[in-house]
């Protein structure tokens, strides 16, 4: 690797070569950073001035049409009301414009950037957060001083897109078949700019450091999407290498989705469920378009972020019965909320949680806001009247709380047949296995429920004891730990001992290394995200049960992780050069 | 005549000073002519800025040194240190 490459997480595959465009927090760079002459500078600051005060009157009149019920809405705007007629903020901006003779635009964006950064050392989320309201409200500012809409530069030319992060609402004024591929300093795997780029089946690699001070606007980059790297200013070796790995990798591309309506079957017949892992509703045309046999994940929480209120059972129910007819007779797996009070609506008690992944969140939120669970308990059941939906419970530490919940599961249905609302009676239940304590009574908890789902993230870090987004130990995170191979075989053993179905979702499910192994301890299905399982079902296909049966004897006889990642390279992937050359996995992570 | 006084408030309402204490605060600072300072350690912020005081991230039981300086700095310490005692209308 040369110095002129940097460094981030894959979160799309592919190979762009092109010229980058940068983009600021909050669009700024659509208008360019301008140095005012001095004796424009009182007019400038002037304009920022009336700029906040055209903000803040919209704020105030949006105050005055929330009704009086809700109370605490008003209290809230208040506060961001004061935080914009804080005359620290003010200062602090037109300070860039007095001192530094920037524009407006940019001056906003250098002062808010600079108090964020005070808020950035507290410790404390509660008010670190803070700071993310500040960054909204200044939008508001913002759109004052563009105004016109003729400011903005648009994107001409097709471009490599760079930016901090990207939002839904960045996204959604953007001109996507004008971008190549995506880079961005925040962000990881499941962050919106990684769902977007694989939905548009472009490159974006995340999480780089250092990417907006190392790249200029007009520079040409390489994004690897397959590593994870960033080339900037490429030599002439280095365009010539990655053109060819781009012809090599779009090749690839069209052979896998060519077969991509093939059944999921090994050459010795063994057929294992491909389905996919989805978040919001529009993903569900990535099902069809990547042939998946269904959703074997429905992550619910979106529905809850970004709003102030939370949804209501009929909202509810229209989603989870409009996503389970257009998916019908293909099944629809709805896991419950799987956040905690810090990520839905408002209103919530604040908590000082000092390891917030140890503290409530999922089912014992849920167990402590048992109206807020109940409702969407409603909504899912309501919507089993398709009998393709079936629903699942993320976090069970154990059989009381397992207990518990189903308890208020028949509560939910009694209700519901007491005001004769139809609901689906014999829709399966099933828990997600991800915690070490599951695991271990994995053979008891298989005799309540209908279906085990292993969810690999987090059976990971908790059983390894490690954050897999700290970077100074995610080189642990090992999915071939025999701790971990172990734990997976104990809960699909458990649960076929007891006639029920082992599915896989987590990003083990889509690591083509794991998959042989994953074949050889015969787990039923695997759900992944739709864009990974054209792939992995080519590699399914080209696999057969004895090989991993064989496999799997001998990584369970295996005393380390390295050992288990040479005899997958050595007894499987020699067949397979081109997923060799594609896909970075832990075989690589171990020697770098 | 120009007035300096000084004076130690704890926070006593349960979620420190969040937003809305904070901008109460400040809100209430706004209305007198003194200069008016927090500190908490050896941090200093304007009590008249929303944002300096969730900037100190001042939490339930924290001991904070009011100070202020002006001709109505005795009628503002004494005016926000109530604040304080009432744990800002939350307790």
């Amino acid at each position: 690797m040369t110095g002129n490459t940097l460094t981030g997480i894959p979160v799309s595959a592919g190979i762009s070569i092109g010229q980058a465009y940068l983009l600021g927090e909050d669009h700024y760079c659509l208008i360019p950073m301008q140095n005012i002459s001095k004796d424009l500078v009182e007019q400038e600051a002037e304009r920022l001035k009336q700029a906040f005060e055209k903000a803040l009157e919209e704020l105030k009149r949006i105050r005055e049409t929330i009704p009086v019920e809700q109370s605490e809405h008003v209290a809230i705007l208040d506060v961001h009301i004061m935080i914009l007629n804080d005359p620290k903020l003010l200062s602090t901006t037109q300070r860039y414009i007095h001192e530094m003779h920037l524009n407006a635009e940019w001056a906003l964006e250098k002062g808010v950037t600079e108090i964020e950064k005070r808020f950035e050392v507290i410790d404390d989320d509660y008010f670190r957060e803070r700071a993310q309201e500040l960054r909204l409200l200044t939008r508001r500012v913002k759109n004052q001083l563009i105004g016109s809409p003729e400011s903005i530069k648009p994107i001409t030319s097709r471009v490599i897109l760079l930016a901090n992060n990207l939002t839904p609402a960045d996204t959604a004024e953007l001109d996507a078949s004008k971008i190549m591929a995506f880079a961005t300093v925040q962000g990881a795997k499941t962050s919106h700019v990684a769902i977007l780029a694989r939905t548009l089946e472009i490159p974006a690699v995340a999480g780089v450091e250092g990417l907006l001070t190392a790249v200029q606007d007009g520079d040409i980059i390489i994004i690897d999407g397959l590593k994870g790297h960033v080339v900037v200013s490429p030599d002439d070796d280095e365009l010539t290498q990655y053109s060819d790995l781009k012809y090599h990798f779009e090749h690839y591309r069209k052979e896998v989705m060519r077969h991509r309506d093939l059944p999921a079957v090994t050459t010795d017949g063994h057929k294992i469920e491909l389905f996919a892992n989805i978040e919001l509703f529009e993903e569900v045309s990535a099902v069809f378009d990547y042939a998946g046999d269904g959703v074997g994940l429905y992550r619910t929480e979106y529905s809850y972020l970004n709003r102030s209120d939370l949804p209501s059972e009929e909202e509810l129910f229209e989603e989870y019965r409009d996503l389970a007819s257009i998916l019908a007779p293909r099944s629809l797996i709805i896991r419950t909320l799987d956040a905690g009070g810090d990520k839905i609506g408002q209103g919530f008690e604040h908590l000082e949680e000092e390891n917030p992944a140890l503290g409530l969140r999922a089912v014992r939120f849920c167990l402590r806001y048992k109206d807020i669970f109940k409702t969407q308990l409603r909504a899912i059941l309501r919507a089993a009247q398709l009998e393709n939906v079936s629903l699942m419970f993320p976090m069970i530490s154990g059989t009381s709380e397992l207990r518990e919940i189903k308890k208020i599961l028949e509560e939910t249905k009694t209700e519901l047949r007491e005001q004769s609302i139809p609901f689906g009676e014999n829709m399966a239940v099933g828990i997600m296995m991800e915690l070490p304590s599951a695991v271990m009574i994995a053979d008891i908890l298989a005799k309540e429920v209908d279906f085990f789902a292993i969810g690999t993230n987090d059976l990971i870090q908790y059983s390894l004891g490690i954050d897999r987004t700290n970077k100074y130990v995610a080189h642990l995170y090992q999915p071939l730990h025999p701790a971990l191979i172990r734990s997976l075989k104990f809960i699909v053993d458990a649960g076929h001992a007891n006639g029920i179905t082992v599915s896989m979702c987590g990003e083990m499910a889509s690591d083509p290394y794991c998959l042989p192994v994953l074949v050889g301890m015969q787990v039923d299905s695997l759900s992944l995200n739709p864009q990974s399982i054209p792939a992995i079902k080519k590699i399914l296909r080209n696999l057969s049960l004895h090989e991993c049966s064989n496999l799997m004897e001998r990584i369970l006889e295996s005393d380390s992780v390295s050992k288990n990642n040479q005899l997958i390279r050595d007894n499987i992937f020699k067949k397979f050069p081109d997923e060799l050359m594609f896909y970075s996995s832990m075989l690589e992570r171990e020697e770098e | 005549m120009s007035h300096a006084i000084a004076k130690k408030v704890y926070i006593r309402n349960e979620l420190g000073l969040h937003a809305r204490p904070a901008a109460l605060l400040a809100q209430e600072a706004a209305k007198f002519e003194a200069h008016i300072t927090l500190a908490v350690e050896e941090m200093v912020v304007d009590a008249k800025s929303v944002l300096d005081l969730l900037s100190l991230a001042a939490g339930q039981g924290k001991t904070i040194l009011l100070q202020a300086e002006g001709r109505d700095a005795e009628q503002a310490v004494l005016h926000l240190e109530n604040l304080f005692k009432d744990g800002f209308g939350e307790n």
